[in-house]
């Protein structure tokens, strides 16, 4: 029953972490049709930049200067280099992201190396909030899952009470009839775009500490921040949460199973189409391959998403 | 999108012109052995290799309209399954040796039947972000299966003598992928201009009309994912063929990003544009991995320049030329110098700053500071030694800078224009969201 409720706690932790990335990009892709490659990459720009400043200013001063500095740096790409090739239709604008998504990974290799720096969770936040049985529930867990927790809430409201979250709504569902009614969708969009560079970045500087930090954090993060999109519908805050929610508490939960696909075959007696090696291949050994075949399935049976309505 | 060299029928001179420059440059090719040198020749492997992965490739994108994030898949599932079928080879198996990459190209097909079955549920971003999840799925799954796939250790085998063919010089392993690399260029050719041709490239444009034509377009489009799946295959076959090893590295999203590189580069509207990108790419590679520990990163920097400057790669910049000439009018050589000169300028700013920064943020760069007595020893770039910290070099790389965009700003605004006119005449529609 511990375990359970340590590897709940995990998942749901893990899962708020990817919510956090994978907000911004479905709201962005909503909106404009974008699909921003690079936006894991400013996930791991956020990790370096609080790495970095966090020597100077201290660790809660990293995490306000990664935030700014990853948003500033969304406004940048957006506004200067996106903007530029917008004329050219969507598949150049996912194309260059893609190149700034690897272009950024070599730019922070050659900056901080190509192995993963030392940035580790500050010592006076090293202590144990809660027990569960006898093993010990670490602070920084917690303070990962309470930003997630409070980004997804001031997402929300800004969404739903504000005038500007309600534009935006309308924007993400009809951008030509909102702009028509003479909102600058644009502007409307760097801001989103901003903000969401900016929250990718924060999600970087809380769990650059936790996980390591490296110029594959980005890849590693981006191909799930994909899947969590597709299952949960582009565009659609409610499915990207319920999405990540559930690949991050499937992935906790398998990496505590002990057994092999040999052992399911044979529980299902069907042990005849055991391949060789595969058997011995433990679950948690491929934990993370679930949330790909979980897309997999939910592209069979509901194509447009847990909550997406273009199919 | 719609691409300006479909659109245009060739004249029948610029028709001979250029067939007899393939066939120049195929002749060239099977003459190299005897002026080049080894490591030219073995460059030149790879670059066939890169040049039909590309093919492969961009049937997809070119014809389709697809772009897939994450083709190294079926690349190292073909080498993987090539290299088994040598080690079968060598163990007895009666397989004949030239026939190895069909064994990679088979493979990679059926795998690609399955993938494209899922991929192309879905058109646009869905379907690239389905390929990069795809690729994630089978590395995650061929890295813990090591039994089969041999891990990071790789599977190695030799390639077996077979009849009058002995496969054990570097030459003949050229020639082998030559012959196979022209092979399946010409026979994507034929498939490009067959009526199966014809109706993808219909899909790409009206998917809905066509299959109010009756087509089904989901059977099509997972038809041309796994071809090209199949022929990427054929191309890690190649490379397992040459290499006689493989690892799991090969799955890795390298692999994936360097067949995109190579096509945007050269081109993916026109027929052999991948080839062109895939050359030059894999050339200065050869050469220029060996002088830089950056070359990743100019290479990215490239592909977003082209990106930004010359959506449709180098050979769309060639079609543009043409049809600027065909029109009547001369080319701008003005214009077109000073392009050059600045982008030149431009480059060897980036790669001074570039070269000494990665040099100065070496942690053996800080030993040497301290074992010299000197705060700032001088770096090497371009055989010159600069001192990072002067004066002269800061002001020197300011001023390269300063001239090259002064020499881009006069003629950026001209370019764009001149590139927004042509796209103007691409017929855009919406492709995302679908």
């Amino acid at each position: 029953m511990d375990q359970f409720l340590i590897a709940l706690l995990n998942g749901l932790v893990y899962g708020l972490l990817v919510f956090m990335v994978s907000a911004g990009l479905t709201l962005v892709f909503g909106m404009m049709g974008v699909l921003n490659f690079a936006h894991a990459s400013f996930y791991m720009l956020g990790a370096y930049a609080a790495f970095f400043s966090g020597r100077y200013v201290g660790f809660w001063g990293g995490l306000v200067v990664a935030t700014v500095t990853v948003g500033l740096f969304g406004l940048f790409s957006e506004r200067l280099l996106m903007r530029k090739v917008r004329s050219f239709g969507h598949t150049q604008e996912l194309l260059l992201t893609y190149g700034l998504f690897f272009m950024l990974e070599e730019v922070v290799k050659l900056l901080f190396g190509p192995t993963p720096v030392a940035y580790n969770v500050p010592d006076e936040l090293r202590f144990t909030v809660f027990m569960i049985g006898n093993s010990q529930f670490p602070f920084f867990r917690l303070l990962m899952g309470i930003t997630a927790l409070v980004m997804f809430f001031g997402t929300y409201a800004a969404l739903r009470f504000t005038r500007i979250g309600l534009i935006v709504r309308a924007a993400v569902e009809r951008p030509q009839m909102v702009s028509a009614l003479g909102h600058n969708v644009s502007l409307v969009f760097s801001g989103l775009f901003t903000v969401g560079s900016a929250l990718a970045g924060l999600a970087g500087a809380v769990a650059g500490m936790y996980y390591p930090t490296s110029p594959a954090m980005a890849q590693e993060l981006g191909s799930i921040v994909f899947v969590v999109v597709v299952i949960g519908g582009l565009g659609s805050l409610n499915g990207a949460l319920a999405a990540s929610l559930l690949i991050g508490v499937m992935t906790s939960f398998a990496v505590g199973v002990d057994s092999t696909f040999g052992d399911l075959l044979r529980a299902l007696g069907l042990d005849v189409f055991a391949l060789p090696g595969f058997e011995a291949v433990q679950f948690s050994a491929i934990a993370g391959v679930l949330p790909y075949a979980l897309m997999l399935f939910v592209l069979l049976w509901l194509p447009a998403g847990f909550a997406g309505n273009r199919a | 999108m719609q691409y300006l060299s479909e659109n245009h029928q060739s004249t029948d001179r610029e028709k001979i012109f250029i067939l007899l420059l393939l066939v120049f440059l195929v002749v060239g090719l099977f003459a190299l052995p005897y002026f080049a040198d080894m490591a030219f020749i073995n460059a030149m492997v790879l670059v066939c290799i890169a040049a039909l992965y590309a093919m492969g490739y961009n049937l997809l994108w070119g014809q389709a309209g697809l772009i897939s994030f994450g083709h190294a898949t079926y690349f190292a599932f073909g080498a993987s399954c090539t290299i088994m079928m040598m080690a079968g080879i060598e163990g007895g198996s009666s397989f004949p040796t030239p026939f190895l990459p069909l064994v990679g190209g088979a493979a990679s097909f059926l795998i690609g039947i399955v993938a494209g079955w899922f991929a192309t549920i879905r058109t646009g971003v869905y379907f690239a972000m389905i390929t990069v999840a795809i690729t994630e799925l089978a590395r995650a799954i061929v890295q813990r299966w090591d039994t089969v796939f041999g891990g990071e250790a790789g599977i190695t085998s030799i390639r077996t003598a077979w009849g009058p063919f002995g496969f054990q010089k570097l030459i003949d392993v050229y020639y082998f992928t030559l012959v196979w690399t022209i092979i399946c260029i010409i026979l994507l050719w034929f498939l490009q201009k067959s009526p199966v041709g014809m109706v993808i490239r219909g899909i790409r444009e009206q998917e809905e009309r066509v299959r109010f034509l009756g087509y089904d377009a989901h059977a099509l489009k997972t038809l041309v994912f796994a071809i090209s799946a199949g022929v990427s295959g054929m191309a890690g076959g190649l490379l397992a063929f040459t290499n006689e090893s493989t690892n799991v590295t090969l799955y890795e999203g390298a692999y994936s990003t360097t067949v995109l590189i190579n096509t945007v580069i050269g081109g993916a509207g026109v027929f052999l544009g991948p080839v062109v990108g895939a050359t030059l790419t894999t050339l200065f590679g050869y050469y220029i991995a060996n002088l830089t520990f950056h070359w990743l990163l100019y290479m990215g920097l490239l592909f977003i320049v082209i990106v930004v400057c010359a959506p449709r790669g180098i050979t769309g910049l060639g079609v543009d030329a043409v049809m600027h000439i065909r029109s009547g009018a001369r080319l701008p050589w003005r214009l077109i110098c000073k392009q050059i000169l600045g982008w030149l300028l431009l480059s060897i700013g980036s790669v001074m700053i570039i070269e000494m920064v990665g040099a100065v943020l070496q942690p053996s760069y800080g030993a040497l500071a301290r074992s010299s007595g000197v705060a700032w020893p001088p770096v090497n770039v371009f055989g010159i030694n600069w001192s990072p910290s002067s004066p002269l070099t800061l002001s020197g790389i300011a001023l390269i800078f300063v001239v090259a965009l002064v020499l881009l700003r006069d003629t950026a605004s001209s370019a764009h224009r001149n590139v927004l006119k042509l796209a103007g005449a691409i017929v855009q529609k919406p492709e995302a969201g679908s």
